[in-house]
Order: C-alpha cells, then structure tokens, then sequence
C-alpha cells in the first residue's frame, strides 16, 4: 500500500515533468511540416507604410483566393538577415514561396535551378500600362523565358537638404566639383556632414561607387558580358574622387566605413547629413516621420562628372522559388500585387517608396508633382549595375560580394594606393566571371 | 520473499515478485558492465550523432564546392589552396589569434584581480559579487548589441559624453577605425566573458583553508609570497580550465564580431567563425570553402586543449 | 623595505576597494545606458542631440516591443527549447556521467577523455554539416530541432562536470545503501543524486542559459517567424525600420531578465559547482 509520502512525492514527480513540458504542448505547430500555403519573405521596405500596406493587400489577395489567414505565413525580415536565411533555407530545401531581390539575385537563382518560370505573368504585364521599362527586362530574362517578376525600378537621385542650400543661397552642384565645394561651405563636422556616402560592406556601397564610376566614364563589363571592363582611367578617377572626399575635404563621415544599409537613412533623418545617394526609401520614410524634413528634401539629379551625370537605377524583382507545392498561389499574390491598381495604392500611398516599371504610370498625378521633375530624364539616362552589360549570375556575386566595397576600403582604410585597389578588385571580377561563364 | 543469498533485511518491493530467471537477468542487468554500456549509451549517441557525425561530414565538405540546394562536387584540395593563397584568410588566421589571446589574456588577469578582491573582507562582499556576475548572465547577443549602440558614431555613449566634455572635436569611430574596431570588440568580449574568470577563480580562492595563509605569515612570508607560495599553485588546474574554456568559446563565438562590426572595416576584425559564416551564407554561397575555414583551426585548437589538458589529466592521475 | 604585512594587507585593501569601485561602474555603465536607451524618445536618441539621462522617460518603446514584434511567441519558444533541451541533457548526463564515474567496464577511461574533446568542438565548426544535417531530417525551423542540435554541446560539458562530483562523493554512502539492497539505480537516485545537488544545479544553469543564449544554431537553423527565440527574433528586428534601437533596447532589458534572475537564484551553487571540474577533477 503506497504510503502517503510516496503519493505525494509521485505526485510531484508528476508536477515537475508536467511544468517543464508544458511549453512543448503549446509549442508542437512549430514542428517542420509545411502547413501553410503561402510563405512570404518580405524584406523590409525602410518605410514602416509600405510594408503595411504590402501586408494588407497580401491578406486581400489570400482572402481573394480562398486561403485562411492561419494558412498564410507571412515574414518582414530585415535586409542583412535575408541573404543569409534564403541561402540556409535553399539548402534545407524549405525556401520561402515568394521573396522581394534586386541585384542580380534573379540570375544567380537561376542559374542554380531555384526558380520558377513565370514567363506569362510578365507576358502579361508587358501588355498592361504601355508595357515595362526595357530596364527591368534583362534581369529576369533568360533565353526567351522569364525567372522573376519585376517589381519596381528605382532611380537613385541626390537626396537633399534643401533648406540648407536655400539659407545659404547656393545652387544645387551640377558637377562633382560643384558638390564638394557646396559640401565644404555648408558642412558643420561634426554635427553636420556633407555626403552620406555608405561605404560598409553592403548593396548601397557597391551602387554608390559604380554610379560615381559612370560619371567618370568606368564600367564594370563590356556589352558582351564577359569582358571585364573595371580597370580603367575612369574608374581610378571615381576611386580618387571618393578616397578624396573622405581623407582630404573630409565631406563624409568617418563613420561610413562601417555603415549598413539603413545608416544613410538614418544619417540624413536625423539630419546628420546634407546629402545622400539613395533611392527614395528616405524620402517615403519622412513622408510619415518627418513632415518638416520632408517638405524640404529634394531628389536632384546626380552632379556630372566628366562622362555625364549618369544616375544608378536599380531594378527589384519578385522571385518565386519552386520548392512550392502551391505555385499558383505565389503566382497569383505577385499578379496580383503587380496589377496597375494595387500598384498605384502601394506606391502612392506609399509615398514614392519605388518607381513602378510599367512605363505609363509615370502620367498620374502623384509623379506629377515639383519634387519628381527629374524623374523621368533620370529614369531615362540611368543605368544598371552592369550597364552596359546585363545582370547575369556573375554580377550578382559580384553584388552579393561587395567587391567595390572592399576596394573602397583598401584605399580608406588600408591606405591602398588608388589604381592597386582597382587593378586587384578588376581580378576579382575576372575571376569570378571566368568561374561562373565555367560552371 | 527474499531470493538474493546475500541479503537479509527487507529488500525493495521490485525484488520479491520475481524467481530464479528473473534474478539470473536481473543479475545481468545490474552488472556493472551491463549498465555502463546502458547508462552511456544515450550521451555516445548524442556525441556520435550530433559531434562525430557533423564533424565527419564537415571534413568532407571541405573538399567540395557545394552551394545551398545543390549537392556538392568534388574538388580534391582546391578550397584549401584558395584559402591558403587568400590574403583575407591569412589576415583572419592573425585576427583569431590576437583576438583570443588578448580577450583571454585579459579576462584572465582582470578574472584573477577581481577574484582577490572580492575574497577580501568586505561588508556587503556578496552584492557585489552576484552584481559583478551579471554581465556573464546576459545572453551574449544581448551584451554585443548595446555596446554597438555604446559605440555609435553619432548618438553613443561614449562619443556623447567625450564630445560634452569638449575632450574631442571630432567623434571617434571605435568599430569603423581600423585601429580602433578590434580593441572595441575585445573590450566587449571583456565586459562579457570576466565574470566567468572572477567566478572560477573566487570558489578556487574560497576553498583554500585559511590556516595555509597563517601558517605561512607566522613564518614570516610577506603577501606577495604567500600568494605565490600558497595561492598560484592551488589554482593552478582551475587557470587550465578557465583559460581553455575561454580560449574555446571565445573564438568560435561570432555574435560579438558579427554585431559589432561583421568583420569590418576591411577585415581588420574578421575571425574564423565569421569568415566561416560569411562563406557559407553570405551571397557567394560556398558553403565547402566555409566548413574548410572552421576546419584548418581545429587541429590548432586540439594542440591547444592536448597541451593543456595533459597536464591537468597528469596530474589527477588518471 | 618590507613592510609588515598587516601593513601589506591594509594596503591591499585599500586597492582592493579603489579597483573594487573601478569595477563596479565598468560592470554598471553599459546597463545604465541599455535601461535609459530603452525609455527615451526617439528623438533623445539619435543625432547629436542624444541625451545621456532620458528627459521625458516613455513606455512606449516596451509597447513597441510587444506590437510590433511576436515577442511573448519568442519568449516561449526560447522557454521551451531551454527547458527541453536542459531536462534531456540533464538525464543524458547523469547516466553518464555516473557509469564513467561509479562503474567498471572496458573503455571507460578512454571514453572519459573522449568526452573531454568533444565538448570542445566549436559550434562554428559544426554549424554547416549540422545544419545540412536537419535539413535532411526535416528537422529545421522547428524547435525539436534545435532542442536536439543543442544536446550536441550541452551533454559532453555537463556529463564532464557531473563526472568529477559524482567521483568525489564518497563511495561508502553508496556501499552502505547497496548493502541495505540498493541496486546500482536506485543506489544512483537516493544516494548520490542528493548528494550533488549543487552540481545538478550548476548543471540545470549552464544548460539553461547556454540554450537561452545561443545565437548561431538558432539563427540558421530556423527562419519562420514561430520558430524563432529571442535572440534571433531581436536580430531581425534590426534594420526593419531605421529607429529602431529604443524598442530593440527595451526587447534586450526584458529578454536579460529571466537568465539573470535564475543566475541570481543560482549564484551561490554555481560559484561552488565551478570548482567541480578544476580541482577535483
């Protein structure tokens, strides 16, 4: 007969397991088993609206379409994380339904057999809108077959203080000359600097520096898309320009080694600074944080450099991974987040976040409007990444290696001379457009 | 009923219900060599499963070139060469080894002072002690984010309170200068990781009788001697196995460098676990050359724990 | 020159009580600055105008926190792969750690330096294969998952701790109870177990908040949002929006909270269980 002692210690044997498992009775939904019929990786859009309002339309689409909210697994991640957890999840073979890429990223999946063919969505779209912007169509074009759907196309103006132009009674700088000197005048170091020019191992870094190149005259690789081209006297030049603006006039701050992605934003929001290269993340952003910053930025047209005032324009698009046993689902959510209206909402509700690629949207009232009067010359006279090339998988791992980042910091800071820096990161390129023209 | 012939008292109720056969593998069941293997055999496999298995595969990764997705193919010694021709990986190889020795080296000795001070007579001794200990409490990637944001450039700690003294005209970049960034990072690995030390060496310290130290002052020793005397060599194992354990976690930890500076400005902070990672997830995706990465330091690391542990093992005298 | 030693020791501490003080703000700064970061506006935060005592001390980061942010899902799930992984090591490792400890067989000594290495292995190392590993098990994004990569580490190092207490329980105990007709299990759970309470808490903590802590397996090994812990939920939170260090310091305040109040519980046994390995081997 079990004593009293023994029942209780029983029970509270009992007790302990129950309390220190009870966790997992709640916790069993999260085992592997796919149950949701739409997993969306969104990257955050750095304007808080946007994401929402992308969210939203999301959940209208699935409630369109028959799918349950608990069926839906939908995911903000934040720029950095992405890249890193899309690889992990290729490799586990559990990779997300749909995701939002620029860079090349289209062509770099591609070619490993991660993506799936949507070649009648952008069909489709060619027909809607006066049809999309011969930019966006060489990133996800592949032998006549379409791999991505594009999703904007972003012109990366000269964001700018105006007000403090206004007060000191200067003209915009139409040449980088022009600019350092507006910089040098209207700098208050170290409150106040001049050029938010990220130069931290990511995406903005690699763009800004190849958009300087341009205007100097420099590109990445010929039209063939296989002969490097980075070794020249324009690209020295652009390097010296920037190696200057940073040890010799001092417009950028030292900080810029180390930013990410967001630290230009973050720069010129808190008005740290006076003039930053970025697609209009920023500006959108303010548009709901700052209405006073706001009302005085402007988005100028890049200054000329002896090639021309050439701006970046960066191409985003939607990928659709085909480990998905719902394709159609995925399909449709970019149809739908695509379709002219919804896009018109994301974007002017949006604040300008990006530039829609259908080439008639630019009429509406919303791109009417004085601060986008440079828009369409700049969407004009931009160029991408690889320009003249197109982005293939070779120039998104150029992308996705930061190899302009790095050159850059073997002149800041390893004090590299200028056209070593240049001569070692155009091998770089060479080799890693020789391995993937190999494999 | 009592069946075993060498007991007479009441024996547990399992016992009496059983007969003969039941005793011959009851026998065999509690035999020492029976239950060793029985009792061990969960831990082995675990450590076959989730050790030697990875690590098996591990090696054999670092002979291919594998992507996310795809299987991997073939390559013989290429990822090797490529790293050993990389100047990055020469430069990271001099990075771990700073890094470690510094952070070590540092907590060891900052661990050893707090630990004798802290083993003084004090009032209230145990509140700064369990206050001291904090630090180590904190999930690391907790720790790494603050004090990034204690570096910022603009809007940290540091650079606030320097620029209100008016003691610096211009704000320093402590994780973006390339002298600065390591000191900055191991200052953090410091901040982190002493509390383990002063913990370690305070319940060595308290477990030396008392009487030792008294002892030796009526002989006439002067502090300093008593502590070499008396105090160096009682800690002796305990400094092995604080200093080992360090040396292991510290460099294959990668939330602080990954947080603070991912490795920047140029390398100049990169250590092997965040080189291994970058390779691997980053966009080149090479996930062969990321486990050879993590590879090559292992067998330094074994040397490392050999070394150390030979002597400890010696002289426990197993 | 030497002087007496009573006057050595005054010295001593005197100093001891100056890098005492040293020390203590060392250890208390950054705290401060997390807590304060955490209740200031916006505004006091960035640029140049970041304040170092909050002015207008807000809440409104913790609502942030808890709006934006599953933090309560993180919360539990870094409770439950803590617990879980914690309970399984810590039977794994008292089996264990008793066999090498108490029994004789063939391939015990081996096996017990064996166990030393294997904690050592760097989970940097392991990360790739492992994690190419549960993706053949289907086991990643999900907490069993990670409950199970972290036995990987958590069985070898508290095996090895238990080791060297069970050793230095004193064998008579257990010969008296076997004579009274114990078997070697219950001999195990009513004599010895008891008698190493510490070490089973020391054990428990560095389990607990080695799971609590852990960044790289969780950070890989899981992408959907439900499985993800605290520490790799706040890492993602970065860089979703541009200001995003006031909410990310208030989710760091809460989330140091349960591994420093168990510390706090704990320290005493733990101070004492970090011997157990040194010295007595």
């Amino acid at each position: 007969m079990p004593t009293r002692r023994e029942i209780l210690q029983q029970a509270g044997k009992t007790a302990t397991v129950l309390t220190t498992t009870a966790p997992w009775w709640l916790v069993r939904r999260a085992h592997a088993a796919r149950q949701a019929k739409l997993v969306v990786w969104n990257p955050a859009a750095l304007a808080p609206q946007v994401d929402k309002i992308m969210q939203e339309q999301c959940y209208a689409y699935a409630k369109q379409a028959g799918i349950k909210e608990s069926e839906i697994d939908y995911q903000i991640i934040g720029g950095p994380q992405l890249v890193p957890k899309l690889v992990a999840s290729l490799e586990a073979g559990n990779p997300p339904d749909i995701t939002r890429l620029g860079g090349g990223y289209v062509q770099l999946y591609r070619s490993q057999g991660h993506l799936l063919e949507v070649t009648d969505l952008v069909n489709k779209m060619q027909k809607a809108q006066g049809g999309l912007f011969p930019v966006s169509l060489p990133s996800v074009m592949h032998q006549g077959k379409a791999y991505g759907v594009p999703q904007s196309v972003s012109p990366w103006p000269l964001v700018t203080r105006l007000d403090l132009l206004e007060a000191a009674k200067v003209e915009p700088p139409k040449t980088w000359d022009e600019f350092v000197e507006v910089c040098k005048k209207l700098q208050k170091p170290p409150k106040l600097t001049g050029f938010g020019l990220c130069l931290g191992l990511q995406n903005d870094t690699d763009n800004n520096v190849m958009n300087m190149i341009w205007c100097y005259g420099g590109k990445l690789v010929e039209a063939d898309n296989k002969t490097v081209a980075l070794h020249s006297r324009g690209t020295i030049a652009a390097v010296q320009l920037i190696a200057d603006m940073f040890n010799k006039h001092k417009i950028i701050p030292k900080g810029a080694i180390a930013w990410d992605n967001t630290s230009n934003n973050k720069a010129y929001q808190s008005r740290q600074v006076i003039f930053v290269l970025n697609p209009t993340s920023i500006y959108a952003h303010l548009a709901d944080s700052d209405k006073e910053l706001y009302n005085v930025t402007g988005l100028l047209p890049v200054p000329a450099g002896p090639a021309g005032a050439i701006e970046e324009l960066t191409t985003a698009e939607w990928l659709l991974f085909k480990h998905n046993p719902y394709p159609e689902v995925a399909k449709g959510l970019a149809e739908y987040w695509m379709a002219p209206d919804n896009l018109r909402v994301m974007i002017e509700e949006g604040d300008g976040r990006w530039g829609p690629p259908y080439k008639n949207m630019y009429d509406s009232k919303f791109w009417k409007r004085p601060v986008f009067q440079h828009w369409r010359s700049m969407l004009e006279r931009g160029r991408s990444f690889a320009s003249p090339g197109s982005h293939n998988p070779a120039s998104g791992e150029v992308l996705a290696t930061f190899v302009l980042g790095r050159m850059m910091h073997r002149v800041l800071v390893e004090s590299w001379d200028v056209e070593k820096a240049v001569v070692e990161a155009h091998k770089k390129v060479a080799e890693i457009y020789a391995r993937h023209q190999k494999g | 009923m009592a069946t075993s012939t060498t007991v007479s008292l009441p024996l547990p109720s399992s016992r009496r219900r059983l007969g003969w056969r039941g005793e011959r593998i009851q026998r065999f069941l509690t035999h020492d060599r029976t239950l060793g293997y029985l009792f061990l055999f969960p831990a082995i496999l675990v450590i076959v499963g989730l050790v030697a298995y990875p690590f098996a595969s591990a090696i054999v990764m670092t002979f291919q070139e594998k992507t996310a997705g795809a299987p991997g193919r073939f390559i013989g010694l290429d990822n090797y060469r490529e790293l050993f021709s990389s100047e990055q990986f020469l430069r990271t190889v001099f990075n771990t080894f700073i890094y470690t020795a510094v952070g070590v080296g540092l907590k060891f000795f900052l661990g050893l002072s707090m630990a004798l001070v802290l083993n003084q007579e004090r009032f209230c001794n145990n509140l700064f002690r369990s206050f001291l200990l904090v630090p180590w409490a904190i999930p690391t990637v907790m720790s790494a984010l603050n004090w990034r944001w204690i570096f910022d450039d603009a809007s940290g700690l540091i650079n606030n309170i320097l620029v209100r003294l008016n003691l610096i005209e211009e704000t320093i970049s402590w994780l973006s200068n390339p002298h600065l960034a390591m000191l900055s990072v191991v200052a953090v690995v410091v901040w982190q990781g002493t509390p383990f030390f002063t913990m370690s060496f305070l319940a060595g310290l308290q477990a030396i009788p008392k009487e030792l130290y008294e002892a030796a002052e009526i002989d006439g020793a002067s502090v300093l001697q008593q502590f070499k005397h008396i105090t160096l060599p009682r800690l002796q194992p305990i400094f092995i196995t604080a200093v080992m354990l360090s040396a292991i976690l510290t460099s294959a930890a990668i939330q602080f460098v990954l947080i603070l500076t991912n490795g920047g400005p140029a390398d100049r902070t990169m250590i092997f676990s965040v080189l291994s990672y970058h390779l691997a997830l980053g966009g080149a995706q090479r996930l062969g050359m990321g486990a050879a990465v993590s590879l090559i330091f292992f067998p330094i690391l074994v040397v490392f724990i050999v070394f150390l542990t030979r002597r400890m093992l010696r002289e426990k005298g197993e | 020159m030497a002087l007496r030693v009573t006057t050595q020791r005054r010295v001593l501490q005197g100093l001891g009580n100056g890098v005492l003080v040293l020390m203590l703000l060392w250890t208390a700064i950054p705290f401060y600055w997390m807590i304060a970061t955490s209740l200031k506006h916006d505004k006091e935060i960035y640029g140049y105008e970041a304040t170092l005592i909050p002015e207008r001390p807000t809440l409104a980061n913790y609502a942030t926190v808890f709006r934006e942010t599953p933090y309560m899902l993180y919360l539990r799930n870094s409770v439950a792969v803590a617990v879980g992984s914690t309970v399984l090591s810590m039977i794994i490792a008292v089996l264990g750690a008793y066999a090498i400890a108490r029994l004789d067989f063939p391939g015990r000594a081996l096996l017990a330096r064996g166990l030393v290495f294997t904690y050592l292995v760097p989970t940097s190392l392991l990360f790739i294969p492992m994690f190419a590993m549960m993706s053949m098990l289907r086991l990643t994004d999900s907490l069993y998952g990670l409950t199970i990569a972290y036995l990987g580490f958590d069985v070898p190092f508290c095996t090895w701790l238990l080791m060297g207490y069970f050793k230095s329980v004193p064998v008579e105990l257990e010969e008296a109870a076997r004579v009274d007709g114990c078997n070697r299990v219950s001999a195990l759970v009513r004599v010895v177990l008891p008698m190493s309470l510490p070490a089973l808490v020391v054990v428990t903590f560095f389990s607990f908040t080695h799971a609590w802590n852990e960044f790289l397996y969780a950070h890989v090994f899981t992408s959907t949002t439900s499985a993800r812990t605290v520490t790799t939920g706040l890492v993602n939170f970065m860089s979703q929006d541009v200001f995003f260090w006031g909410p990310l310091m208030a989710s760091t305040v809460m989330s140091a909270l349960p591994p420093v109040l168990m510390f706090l519980v704990f320290q005493r046994w733990v101070v004492k269980g970090l011997t157990l390995g040194g010295v007595k081997g």
